[in-house]
Parts: C-alpha cells; structure tokens; sequence
C-alpha cells in the first residue's frame, strides 16, 4: 500500500517536469496540499505513537501528547518486550512473537503449496467442472470468516487441533485457500499458452510441468502471495484469538493482553511500544520486498 | 494426481493429530481477563495459596468483557474449556447449567460458613435462579467520589461536609472560579452508564432502582418522577463537565484528577488503583467518600465460575479454588492487592485502607445495597439502558420525554 501510493506520489509530479511547464501552479499546489494532509493523516498519530513509546509514565500524565520527551527513555520498549504480562505470564510480547512465527511458518507452507497446484491445475489442465469449481471458490472467498466460525471450531475441536499453533495455521490455511487459488489461476492463465502446448507434447507430466516450467516463472506472484500472507496472518486478531488457547495465542492476541484494561491501572508507554514492536515485523517484509511487490502485481497486470 | 493430494491431506491431518497437544492432567486452566500488575499481584495471592494445596494453575488470559463471553463458549465447543474461569454473567451460567456443565456452590458455601457473611448484594449477584453459581472475587462499588486532597484546599472546599448533591454543585462555582474542573467525566458509553445506575441509586433509593435494573424490569418505573429527577441530575453533572469529555478514558479521566486539574470524579472504586499507580497517598493526596447522601450504592462482583468436568481431580481442585476465593484472610489480601473490596464482611480489616473500610462499613446495611445489572440483569435490557443514558448525556435536546419513550418502546421490544 505504501509502496504504491509513495510511487504514485514521485511519478506525476516529474511527468509534469518533462513537459516544461512553470514549476508552481494552482493544481500543483492542491497536489501538494492534499499529499502533505494524507501524509500528515498517517504521521501524526505514528508521531504520538513513537513519542510515547519513550516517556516516562509521569511525562504522558502531563498530557502533552505532541511535546518530546525528556529525558528519552528506553523503558517501555524493554519492558514491553520481556516483562510486560499477558495474564499471569510476564514474560512480555516475545511470547506471542515466537508464537505467532510458528503459526506463520507452516500456514504459508500449506497455503502456498497447496494454492498454487490447485491454481495451476485450474488454469493450464482440462478439469471437469473446472468453471462451477472456479464459481464456488470465487463465492467462498467473500465469505466472512465470523459466519462460519462456529463449524470450524467444531471441526477443530473434532480433529484436535483445536487451541495449538498448528490449528491455527490450517485454519489460516484454509480460509485463505480459495481467494489464493483463485490469485495463482488468473496468473498461471497470463502465461504463454505456447509454452504448456510444447510442454504437453514434449509429453510432460503434471507434476514435471509444474516443477520444471510453471514453479520457476512464477516468482513475482510469489512475492505478491508471500506479502499478502505475512501482513494477514501476523496482523491477524480473530482467527488466533478464537483458535488460540494458553500457550498459543499470537502476538495480537498477546498485544491485546496487555494493552486493554477493564479495572486496572494503564501505562502507555508500554502498550505503545508493544504496538510497535508487534507491527514491526509486517513493516519489514514491506520495506525488504516492496520493490519485488510492485514488480508482481505490474507484471500481472501488463500479462492479464 | 488424485494420490498426491490425498497423500496431502493424509499428511496435514496427522501432523495436526501429532502436534494437538492439551495441558497435561494436573494442571488446571483457569481463564480471566486480567494482565495488570495490580491484578496480577491479586491473582499471585490465589495462586499461591491454591499451589499449596497442590494444584497446578494453568493460566489464559484474554482480554476480551464483553457481555456474552464468546471465547468461553469458543473454548466449550472446540473441547478445550477451561474449569476455572472469571465471569460474572448470568446468562452464561444459565447456558452452562442447561448444557449440563454448570456446578453450583450454594452446599459448599453454606457449610464452610459463607453465605451468611457476604453481604444481600453480593449474595443476589452470585445467585442465579437460586442457586449460588459464581465464587464472588472482589466487590466494587460503581459510584464513589475520589478527589484530589490539594484541590479541595486550594478552593476552600471539604468534600466531607456536603450532605447532599446540591451541596455539591453549591461548591462547583468555587471550584470554577479558581480555574479548575469541578467534576472530570470520560466520554465512554459505559462510565456514562455506570453514573447513571449510582445517580438513580444513591438519589432515588434501593426501590426504584431494582424496579428499573431488576432481573424482571418493572415497566410502570420509567415514568415515574423519580426517574425523571434522577435524570435531571444526570443532565445537572454532565452541565458541569469540561468541553475535553467525550471521547475520554476513564483512567485518563482519573489523570485529571490526579495531576491536580479537576476536583474529583464519578466513577468506580477501581480507579484509586490509578492513583497508587502514580504513587499518590490516600489520606495526604487523594481521599474517597460516597456520593454525599447516598440512598445505595451500586455494588459490582467480580467473580469465579466452574465447568463440569466429570473428573474428580479437577472438582477437588475447584472445590478448593472456591473455599480458598472466599476464605476472610485469603480474600482480604487479594483485594487489597487488587484494589478492591473484600466479598465477606467478616474479613480482617487490620490491613485494608481508609476507602476499603467505608465500603465494608457501607455494605454493613442490608437496605443500602444494589447490583451492577451488567451481574444479575438481561444483557438486552441494560445495554439499551445504557444506550439510551448515553444519547440523553450526550445531546442537552435530549429531554427526560425522550428517554422515557425510547425505554418504553425497548421494554416491549424485549420482554
């Protein structure tokens, strides 16, 4: 999202550059007005966020949100991370951290593995009742998660996977399974039909053709797929809050712990900082493969 | 092809078999929705006690009040309940006793001299269909006045001489006049609420309230003039607050206070846990008193619920769980770490603190008392009152008519 918008951001004032026109006019101007609200939309409270983050709890009772702090302090941030407590384990946001890497790790595996043969068997080979297939799972994936709830839980439960870190991965797994396929077919449909025609009389078999033609040209939405799947699971409340049990619930659950309060005391610094290292991880798959990211959806785009 | 995925599968579901792990048999869960260190700390004095015992305490803790409690039920269904749990909603008990699982108290509670040492509202918040089915943790009264000590001086006020409310807005204009907020209110729905259900209690008295927030609501009490001068004296407070209201937590609420910028608030007991948490001094920086000519006091419970778990293990453990929640001395150190009231009045007071005691000592009359509907009433019916109390504070076109109407309408709509 960023990194499109930033893009979109940089490209039109220099197209405007390259046909010489005076450097300030009013559109010019409503542009830059409108992108520095946008920007300051977003900042502003991200500012009050980090700034808190490094208050003492006697600084944020003075109530001047916008105001540095002074003298920094660190903390929170430390607090946060190892002593902060989820009911009665103190053991802070790591806990749910570890947690929710492993719920993550074998959901992307089973997701993408899985997504991927289906999307390409859906795309490039003559499956009977391919298109009623393709129908359904284009409804299933606007079903919302909270209405089938009550089943999953009871098929958890009847598979006893229910309350473990591997139950809520299949469970991510599976919710995600249609709307991925569906991403994976519509690629694998961009690719030159040559290419599958020559495979297919070379007399390729299902799985030679997928490892050795189809895996290798799909890097881009492989990106694209990685990146939608990290940010969902790990921001993820509602599948690990409803599967989640004692030991297993994600850092969002955790982060939910420690920062909603009902009758006790509050201190900000703490829940800010355990806001940020919980969005920590997401924000660094963006900034390392964002470049990647506008590269698959643009290729997509231009083969669709 | 057809092989590979039903090897596939195959693979997933015993892996899932493999790794579904529960906690091991000793170990007991019990589930709350507590993380602060205060709570903490009270929930440390439970767990020690019951460890000796020899039991295990396996914690879960979600913070997630909301009135129907979703993740229990979740936990029900997918056959990973917990056999200890914080919950202070009847309906939910009434759902675990329909499906068998429920485990009523009222024998054990009787016979280890219980029952007759907690107070009538404690009492009726833990009986559901007259049957004792929760184990009362903590009691909280829903409206007490805590002010600031400096203020009061500062504007030649003493919260301890008003007897009435309108003693109390008689001083506001003092407090005005110096520049500081008189009364501190927050802007959430259920603060709102929260005053409302003391405003009608402590002004209007036991009758009416139980009449307007009783398991079976009366519906001739809404438009009574009593109702209609309790609401006045909503609208009366809400006149006094600063323009920085809505929108306002209520422990940022309780800042104000605390750092000296408004006289006092309205609110639950649990706030003086904000002040200690700023390290003020009860007594020196901030002290407590009920509302000035208080009728009742709205009394809330936190507390402990059991499911059936057909073992015998986990029954002795609950059993013990129950007589360590509501033993005097185990209690009282629990509150006094938790920053509450204890459940018993009965319990050594030799180590609780000034506020601690004026609750003890208010809850010591059986006609002075009430309970939080969010314990003993239909979720339906107080979430409507609480809607409607928070449309009625929040517009001053809002008249007593209105509310009147729209709670008459939601009481047909309901019952």
């Amino acid at each position: 999202m960023t990194a499109i918008s930033s893009n979109a951001g940089t490209s039109a004032p220099s197209a405007v550059k390259a046909r010489r026109r005076p450097l300030i006019r009013p559109s010019r101007v409503v542009i830059f007005v409108f992108l520095l609200m946008a920007a300051a939309f977003f900042a502003v409270p991200l500012y009050v966020v980090i700034v808190t983050s490094f208050k003492t709890m006697d600084q944020i009772r003075l109530g001047q949100i916008f105001s540095l702090p002074s003298p920094w302090t660190t903390e929170a941030w430390s607090y946060a991370w190892t002593q902060a407590c989820s009911g009665m384990n103190c053991n802070g946001v790591r806990v749910g951290f570890v947690n929710s890497l492993y719920i993550l790790a074998p959901s992307l595996v089973l997701t993408i593995s899985l997504s991927i043969v289906t999307g390409y068997g859906l795309a490039l080979w003559n499956v009977k009742w391919a298109n009623g297939f393709l129908f359904v799972l284009f409804i299933c994936a606007f079903v919302p998660f909270q209405i089938i709830m009550y089943p999953l839980i009871k098929i958890a439960g009847g598979l006893h996977i229910y309350g473990t870190t591997f139950g809520i991965a299949v469970i991510h797994s599976v919710l995600s399974l249609p709307f991925l396929t569906l991403i994976f077919r519509n690629y694998f449909r961009g690719l030159p039909p040559q290419i599958i025609a020559a495979a297919m009389i070379d007399s390729g078999s299902f799985w030679r053709i997928f490892f050795e033609i189809v895996l290798p040209m799909s890097g881009n939405i492989m990106v694209v797929v990685l990146i939608l799947m990290i940010t969902g699971i790990w921001n993820d409340f509602l599948v690990g809050l409803t599967f989640g049990a004692q030991d297993t619930q994600p850092m969002t659950v955790v982060l939910n712990n420690i920062t909603v309060t009902t009758t006790g005391a509050k201190n900000y610094a703490v829940d800010m900082a355990s806001a940020l290292l919980t969005a920590l991880p997401p924000l660094v798959i963006y900034f390392v493969l964002g470049k990647f990211f506008v590269q698959g959806i643009t290729a997509g785009a231009i083969k669709g | 092809m057809m092989k590979w995925k039903a090897l596939g599968l195959a693979a997933a579901l015993l892996a899932g078999t493999v790794l579904g792990g529960t906690a091991s048999a000793d170990e007991v869960v019990v589930y709350h929705t507590w993380s602060k260190p205060s709570e903490i700390a009270a929930l440390g004095v439970l767990r020690d006690a019951w460890g000796k015992d020899g039991h295990q305490w396996k914690d879960l803790s979600i913070a997630h009040d909301s009135g129907a409690n979703v993740s229990l039920m979740n936990m029900i269904t997918g056959g990973n309940p917990p056999a200890i749990f914080m919950n202070s909603d009847p309906g939910i008990y009434r759902d675990l006793t329909k499906q068998g699982l429920g485990v009523p108290l009222t024998k054990l509670f009787d016979s280890i001299g219980a029952t007759k040492n907690f107070p009538p509202a404690v009492l009726k918040n833990i009986t559901v269909d007259g049957e004792i089915m929760k184990a009362p943790a903590t009691v909280h009264i829903d409206g007490m006045i805590y002010y600031n000590k400096h203020v009061a001086e500062a504007t030649g006020v003493d919260p301890k001489s008003w007897k009435s409310l309108d003693d109390l807005f008689a001083d506001f204009d003092k407090v005005k006049a110096k520049g500081y907020i008189p009364i501190a209110q927050g802007g959430d729905q259920f603060q709102k609420a929260y005053l409302l259900q003391a405003v009608i209690a402590s002004e209007e008295g036991p009758d009416i309230y139980n009449r307007f927030y009783g398991e079976k609501p009366d519906k001739s009490v809404i438009d009574t003039p009593e109702m209609r001068t309790a609401l006045k004296r909503f609208r009366q407070i809400q006149q006094h607050t600063d323009p920085g209201s809505p929108n306002r937590q209520w422990n940022d609420t309780t800042n104000l206070v605390i750092t000296g910028k408004a006289l006092l608030q309205i609110h639950g007991d649990w706030m003086k846990g904000e002040f200690l948490a700023a390290n003020q001094k009860l007594g020196t920086d901030f002290d407590c008193i009920n509302i000035p000519g208080t009728k009742a006091v709205v009394v809330t419970v936190d507390a402990w619920g059991f499911l059936n778990t057909n073992n015998a293990d986990t029954a002795k453990a609950q059993e013990d769980f129950a007589k360590l929640d509501v033993d005097p001395k185990i209690n009282a150190a629990f509150v006094l770490k938790k920053g509450a009231s204890p459940v018993r009045t009965d319990v050594d007071t030799s180590n609780l603190d000034a506020c601690n005691k004026l609750v003890l000592e208010t809850l010591k009359d059986p006609n002075k008392q009430v309970s939080n509907p969010f314990n003993t009433a239909d979720a339906d019916w107080y979430r409507t009152i609480w809607e409607q109390a928070d449309k009625y504070w929040s517009d001053p076109n809002r008249t007593e008519d209105d509310f009147v109407k729209a709670m008459q309408d939601a009481y047909d709509q309901i019952f």
